[in-house]
């Protein structure tokens, strides 16, 4: 006997050994013995005997015993015509020798390992688990790819602004307008960009860049997920990641929140990525970080989080070295943000829109409901997960992941309150303000940092071997189900605009002056032959009449449309009602205008009109 | 082996990623026919001419103040049967492009009449003559939802229409005119039929109000039965070349159109329009081409081709036919409504 466990190793049987009692245990007449004795026990053939079993080597087969004799309904003695029950066994006639003592066999038996597989990653598993990325990654392209509708009023304003900063680049046309006053992203990067792209591929290409950066978002979301913790939670939180509603949108929406999202994201790679590397080697996220802030200015709300991941992904490895590698990325970062803002004029920019904004009346109850809509559920996955990630940091089931140094639980409560309080900062800082405005954008910005904590709350539901995987399911679907309407809504929110820009398409040229609720579109669509100067919008109005008389706000409006100033008015009834309210009393009876089409919309929050009236001759 | 077995795996993922891809896209492609009326074409009038899409509303402006003047008619039973437009082409040699016809006050909308005369080329005109309906109760709104159909069933045809309502409204001689309507109620009245059409869309009708000429009704003013430029597009002028009286142009339309100028602006159709048969009638029809020829805010003329308390129509003079058909192969009128411009 070996100290091993007591179980049953199959050897080596040689049917044609010498010895072999042939017949050993059927008698003369061939039936079935009832009753084995233990003498019975040899080499070689053995029947099945509680006692005796172990101490033989060889095929053992499962010996017929008395017992197995059906004695049942069905038994017959005619089917078992010899299966008396007083039979007594016959022995062998011959005498057995004693057989010799096996010899080794000529292999070795390994031992086996505690465990049945290798926690260490494997190219078996990393191909497995890209395939499911490509999975993921093929939704969330989907999910984006089925929206569909004209411009947004802010896709129409960053794309024409781009083309006449492209005209301004190339040619130096003047501005228009100077964008860099009141956008909330540089003018000079992503509508430049969006802008080639739109001039070469339409409103779709500009889209589809939107597409591509926010699948290098999913895509860097797994590898740093990964890189944190391991295959399936990273899957798990890309998948999660990839179906919220600001996902799906910003994937098909062309403004910079794509691009800002996207490269928050290769910042933050890079700083898990480097976790190991020289300390030096975390400055390169530096301006990847900065830039993501110069595309827009909101994207540096997130900054700080990035620094102190460069302080926690640091730690295991570094220890207390990790803190340099803080300090110089906040360093990095810092000096070229000072950098940034000395070489360009950007900083009021920042302040009108991003700083300073006028603060909007919506209450906080509805921000934080808006705010648990979109975000809630993956949100509640990641504060789920962070706490049992401190609870316990165990992220495989291999016996061996118990023994591997695991960072303390101060460190894990810090990664996921970090992780987890980031996405808090937006639903916040927008409470602060008092607006909804791209709060749907904003949630999406958080929950790319809460998604590896996300990830780790799915891993932690499905439990270890996968042993609950419909409450993983049950949550992916719920929160595919909560971004699929959630997203087709929010492209439903703006009218169709191509049939109002269809009608009013013959009436514009280069001299006019026209009026309406959402300038940027027409000025998009139109911008062969109008430009934004001659279009006046729904949101400040300042007039001069003929007799020099000043006139600003909702009497502006009144002034105007009495002195028939514009060509063309073009209302939606949606951007800003009061303001549309007055200037269609304005026009009512107004010898100066005829009503050229009152076009019907259907959008998320119902039906709605565009009112088009032209200046009569 | 390695190859087979990876080939194997990469074959497996890309199903997968194939059946989710086309699962959700089942999504979308189920959710497509929401696209709005403007992708489904399948509904649009033969005719729409330059509006191909039914759900983009007839752009009438072209037509408001068009380069050539307009060469109308009002025959029996047109525009519903053009067999008798297609007559009058044959007699004068030109096809018109206006066709006028009369309506009572409760009638239905005639749009297959606007359709048969949008197929050969011509804009319908509908004088909207209320004989049973006091005009005060359709300014009080009391015939509300008959104009809200009407004017929806007008909006639903989409091609251009003009209307003119309570036609010769300063004459004493009409149900509507000045002993029974006041010039109060009347505009109140057109104001209102007016608001109902915007109100419901009906953009594609061109407003013509249509006074009779002043001459035998000179203590009449006009201004004050003028609805305002914010609800008229054309002024209509309803007078005949009548024996007895000076037929110069000018005579004839010169006092009205003085008198309009003094409030409006807006170009001048002549409605309704015809010379009374006999020996000056060559002489008249001149007078009439060359009158409308000669000014640039005269829209072009209506000939009241009917034979009705005279005989107006143009067969009735060989010799006045002949000068009509000479004078009406000019270039300057006539021209395919359907395209303007």
């Amino acid at each position: 006997m070996t100290s091993r466990p007591e179980y049953y190793t199959p050897q080596p049987y040689d049917p044609y050994a010498e010895d072999e009692p042939q017949g050993g245990w059927f008698n003369s007449e061939g039936y079935v013995p009832r009753r084995p004795q233990a003498h019975d026990a040899h080499e070689g053939y053995v029947p099945r005997q509680p006692q005796a079993y172990d101490a033989h080597e060889g095929y053992v087969p499962r010996q017929p015993q008395v017992y197995d004799v059906p004695e049942g309904y069905d038994y017959d003695p005619r089917t078992y015509p010899y299966q008396q029950l007083d039979d007594q066994p016959t022995f062998a006639l011959r005498t057995v020798t004693q057989p010799a003592e096996p010899a080794e066999p000529g292999y070795h038996v390994p031992d086996t390992p505690e465990v049945g597989w290798d926690m260490a990653a494997s190219r078996r598993r990393a191909w497995v688990s890209r395939a499911v990325l490509l999975f993921v990654l093929a939704v969330q392209a989907v999910l984006s790819l089925r929206l569909s509708n004209t411009a947004f009023q802010d896709e129409a304003l960053y794309l024409a602004a781009g083309h006449a900063e492209l005209q301004h680049l190339l040619h130096g046309t003047p501005l228009p307008v100077d964008y860099a006053a009141y956008f909330s992203g540089s003018p000079q990067l992503y509508p430049v960009l969006a802008a080639v792209i739109d001039g070469r591929f339409g409103l779709t290409g500009a889209r589809l860049l939107s597409l591509a950066f926010m699948l290098g978002t999913t895509t860097l979301l797994y590898s740093f997920t990964r890189r944190l913790f391991n295959e399936r939670a990273a899957l798990a939180g890309a998948a999660l990641f990839a179906v919220v509603q600001s996902t799906v949108v910003m994937g098909y929406f062309a403004t910079y929140d794509a691009a800002a999202v996207f490269l928050l994201a290769l910042a933050t790679w890079i700083v898990v990525r480097t976790d190991r590397a020289p300390v030096g080697a975390v400055l390169l996220a530096a301006p990847v970080a900065v830039l993501a802030v110069g595309v827009k200015y909101a994207a540096g709300l997130y900054l700080p989080t990035i620094v102190v991941l460069a302080l926690l992904t640091g730690w295991p490895h570094k220890g207390g070295r990790a803190f340099w590698r803080m300090l110089l990325l906040a360093l990095g970062i810092g000096a070229l943000l000072a950098a940034g803002m000395y070489a360009t004029d950007l900083l009021a920019g920042v302040r009108q829109t991003t700083t300073d904004r006028d603060h909007g009346s919506d209450g906080a109850a509805f921000l934080l409901q808006r705010s648990a809509e979109w975000g809630g559920l993956m949100f509640l996955a990641a504060a789920g997960g962070a706490i049992s990630y401190v609870r316990r940091s165990r992220m495989n089931e291999s016996p061996l992941a118990q023994r591997l140094g695991n960072p303390g639980w101060r460190w894990r409560a810090l990664l996921g309150l970090v992780l987890c309080g980031t996405a808090l900062l937006a639903p916040a800082y927008q409470v602060h303000l008092g607006t909804v405005v791209s709060l749907f954008k904003h949630v999406g910005f958080g929950l790319l940092f809460a998604a590896p904590m996300a990830g780790v709350g799915v891993t932690r539901l499905i439990g270890a071997h996968f042993r609950y995987p419909q409450l993983g399911i049950m949550l992916w679907t719920a929160t595919l189900c909560l971004g699929i309407s959630q997203a087709d809504w929010r492209f439903g929110v703006w009218p169709d605009s191509s049939r109002m820009i269809q009608v009013i398409d013959s009436h514009v040229n280069r001299e006019g002056h026209y009026l309406a609720s959402t300038p940027e579109v027409p000025v998009y669509y139109l911008r062969e032959k109008t430009s934004q100067r001659q279009w006046q919008g729904a949101f400040a109005m300042e007039y001069t009449d003929k007799k020099g008389r000043h006139h600003s706000g909702d009497a502006g409006y009144r002034a105007a449309v009495r002195d028939g100033e514009y060509d063309l008015i073009v209302l939606d009834g949606l951007t800003n009602p009061r303001v549309d309210a007055v200037v269609a009393d304005a026009v009512t009876g107004n010898p100066h205008y005829r009503l050229l089409a009152d076009l019907p919309f259907r959008n998320s929050s119902g039906t709605g009109h565009y009112r088009i009236w032209t200046k009569a001759s | 082996m390695q190859l087979k077995k990876r080939f194997r795996a990469g074959c497996a993922a890309l199903v997968c990623c194939l059946a989710g891809v086309l699962a959700l896209g089942g999504c979308s492609l189920l959710g497509d026919d929401s696209g709005g009326p403007a992708r489904s074409g399948a509904g649009a009038a033969p005719h729409s001419g330059a509006s191909a899409d039914p759900a983009i509303p007839y752009d009438v402006t072209p037509l408001l103040k068009p380069e050539k003047k307009y060469f109308g008619a009002a025959v029996p039973g047109a525009p519903n049967s053009m067999k008798n437009v297609d007559v009058y082409t044959k007699t004068v040699g030109k096809q018109p492009n206006l066709v006028e016809y009369y309506a009572g006050w409760g009638d239905g909308f005639d749009a297959t009449g606007v359709r048969n005369a949008w197929a050969e080329g011509a804009l319908t005109l509908m004088s909207w003559e209320p004989f049973d309906t006091p005009v005060a109760d359709i300014a009080a709104g009391r015939s509300d939802e008959y104009i809200e159909e009407y004017a929806t069933a007008v909006r639903r045809l989409n091609l251009p229409v003009v209307i003119d309502f309570a036609d010769e409204f300063n004459g004493h001689w009409e149900k509507w005119g000045t002993n029974h309507v006041t010039p109060a109620q009347y505009v109140a009245a057109w104001r209102h039929i007016h608001r109902t059409f915007v109100d419901a869309g009906a953009t594609n009708v061109i407003w013509a109000w249509s006074p009779n000429i002043v001459n035998p009704v000179r203590n009449v003013r006009l201004e004050p039965y003028y609805p305002g430029d914010a609800y008229v597009d054309w002024v209509g002028l309803i007078g005949y070349f009548t024996a007895g009286e000076d037929n110069a142009f000018d005579s004839v339309f010169g006092p009205t159109r003085d008198q309009i100028r003094t409030f409006t602006k807006k170009p001048v159709l002549l409605l309704e329009t015809a010379a009374m048969p006999g020996e000056r009638r060559r002489a008249d029809i001149r007078n009439l081409f060359a009158g409308v020829e000669a000014d640039d805010d005269m829209l072009g003329f209506v000939w009241f081709d009917h034979k009705k308390r005279a005989d107006w129509r143009l067969e009735a003079s060989p010799l006045a036919l002949k000068e009509f058909k000479r004078l009406a192969a000019d270039d300057r009128f006539g021209f395919d409504v359907r395209k303007p411009s």
